[in-house]
């Protein structure tokens, strides 16, 4: 596995998707759909995706002496390992929002989403979508990822938007619980949203193993 | 001793069949696969590579079925293409840094030998490389790990007939070393100078697979250079086949 990975990084990917990491940094902004992070972090991850197809990568990676399902189960390392670490930064941002800065005006004045555990939930959901519709399709043909990103696109978008109205409907108003309030609450959804995320990256890997093993190249 | 067996090997796409496709590679011996664009070439070798999924057939490397064994098997073999660059923008010591990982066998002193044979630079990248060089370098990625069957997808093709000879020349070589090398063109000429078995394909079926002495005796008639042959030959397989479609 550790070649696999390691060829990932070295020929597969591009330097862009490292630096796309630090849009996890984006639960800092204040009047601003933070979730957009974890749709600029996909961004940067299907670049990567479009350059290792003109590389020529798959074919590259399928004359390896490996298996096939390990050519897909290193493209999925390397993204998880890109979509934890800047998660890892969202979760560093949130706690830094929750505790030292949970009572800052301008945080406090923001209409839009707060940076809570049910933001981080949100953004491990869109990253586990981008893993099932974009990287899933993408394991169908090996090659197109336009439409697969094109469809991802609008279930993200539908879901950012969802997740930001969220909080505005009665009932609902704790989903935007600052510092620990709520806490409960928002534990729960964090654990769901794993839940998500795995379940999701899962279904998907093991599509994407079966997809691949049939398609000609 | 027969290292690669292919036998009835079939392949269908709706406009386009492979049709029992059977042949064996010896170890040390140059196999020229010659057809024109279309014939059949590239399927069967994506083929044999498992690249492509066959729809019936046998193939077997070292006794050994490439179903089920294919990481094992791809260790021992080498592929290279005229056409795919892999990573054009990286260095071509970094791809080498890389895929040592994957070969056990790989050797670092045969690496930098070729390296030198071949005049590369390792600080290249495969954009900065000739056509020609591109195909060395595939080969020299092949033969650092010690493959011992060469599966070589027109490997002369776009390169200039200098090139080209220098390339067959080397084929020479590393047939001398007991690696078997089997490579696909539509170039007759490259089978004149270097093949020692003939395997012609057209429409998917395998017209002749043989010696070249064998192939020069029972299918040349006298006065015929190679390329009036397969000429000749590739003309009557277009008459049989408008004759039976009518």
């Amino acid at each position: 596995m550790g070649n696999i990975l390691r060829k990932e990084m070295r020929l597969s990917s591009l330097v862009i998707v490292y630096l796309f990491i630090a849009f996890g940094l984006m639960f800092f902004l204040p009047g601003y759909p933070i979730l957009c992070g974890a749709f600029f972090l996909t961004l940067g991850l299907y670049q990567n995706f479009r350059y290792a197809r003109e590389c020529n990568d798959i074919l590259f990676s399928a004359l390896l002496p490996i298996a096939k399902q390990d050519v897909v189960k290193g493209k999925f390392v390397f993204s998880c390992l890109i979509e934890m670490l800047c998660f890892a930064l969202m979760l560093v941002s949130t706690l830094v929002r929750m505790t030292v800065l949970s009572d800052s005006p301008v945080y406090r004045s923001n209409a839009l989403m707060n940076a809570n555990f049910f933001a981080l939930a949100m953004a491990l959901l869109l990253i586990g979508i981008f893993n099932l519709i974009f990287i899933g399709s993408f394991f169908k043909t090996g090659y197109k990822t336009g439409k697969p990103f094109v469809v991802y696109i609008a279930v993200c978008f539908v879901i950012i938007g969802i997740a930001e109205a969220l909080h505005h409907f009665p009932g609902l108003e704790a989903l935007n619980a600052f510092g620990f309030d709520c806490f409960v609450l928002q534990l729960f959804t964090l654990i769901a949203g794993a839940i998500c995320f795995v379940g999701l990256t899962i279904i998907s890997y093991r599509k994407s193993c079966y997809n691949f093993e049939r398609i000609d190249l | 001793m027969s290292i690669v067996k292919v036998c009835n090997l079939r392949k269908s796409y709706p406009s386009f069949e492979l049709d029992n496709v059977s042949f064996s590679l010896e170890a040390g011996r140059i196999t020229g696969f010659i057809g024109r664009n279309g014939a059949g070439k590239t399927t069967t070798i994506k083929s044999i590579l498992n690249l492509v999924h066959p729809d019936g057939g046998e193939i077997e490397y070292f006794d050994t079925p490439l179903h089920g064994n294919e990481a094992a098997i791809k260790k021992r073999i080498g592929y290279s293409t005229g056409t795919i660059n892999w990573y054009p923008r990286k260095k071509i010591k970094d791809i080498a840094d890389v895929m040592k990982d994957f070969y056990d066998s790989w050797d670092e002193n045969i690496y930098r030998q070729y390296l030198k044979l071949f005049n590369l630079d390792e600080e290249k990248s495969a954009i900065q490389l000739s056509e020609g060089m591109k195909v060395k370098c595939n080969l020299l990625f092949a033969l650092s790990h010690g493959a011992e069957v060469l599966i070589l997808d027109e490997p002369t093709s776009g390169l200039d007939p200098f090139s080209r000879d220098e390339l067959l020349e080397l084929f020479e070589k590393i047939k001398g070393e007991g690696v078997a090398i089997f490579f696909s063109t539509h170039i007759i000429t490259d089978i004149e100078k270097c093949a020692d078995d003939i395997l012609y394909i057209s429409h998917g079926r395998i017209i002749a697979a043989m010696p070249k002495d064998e192939f020069q005796q029972k299918c040349m008639n006298d006065g015929e250079t190679l390329e009036d042959t397969f000429l000749r030959m590739e003309r009557n397989e277009r008459a049989e086949r408008s004759e039976i479609n009518g």
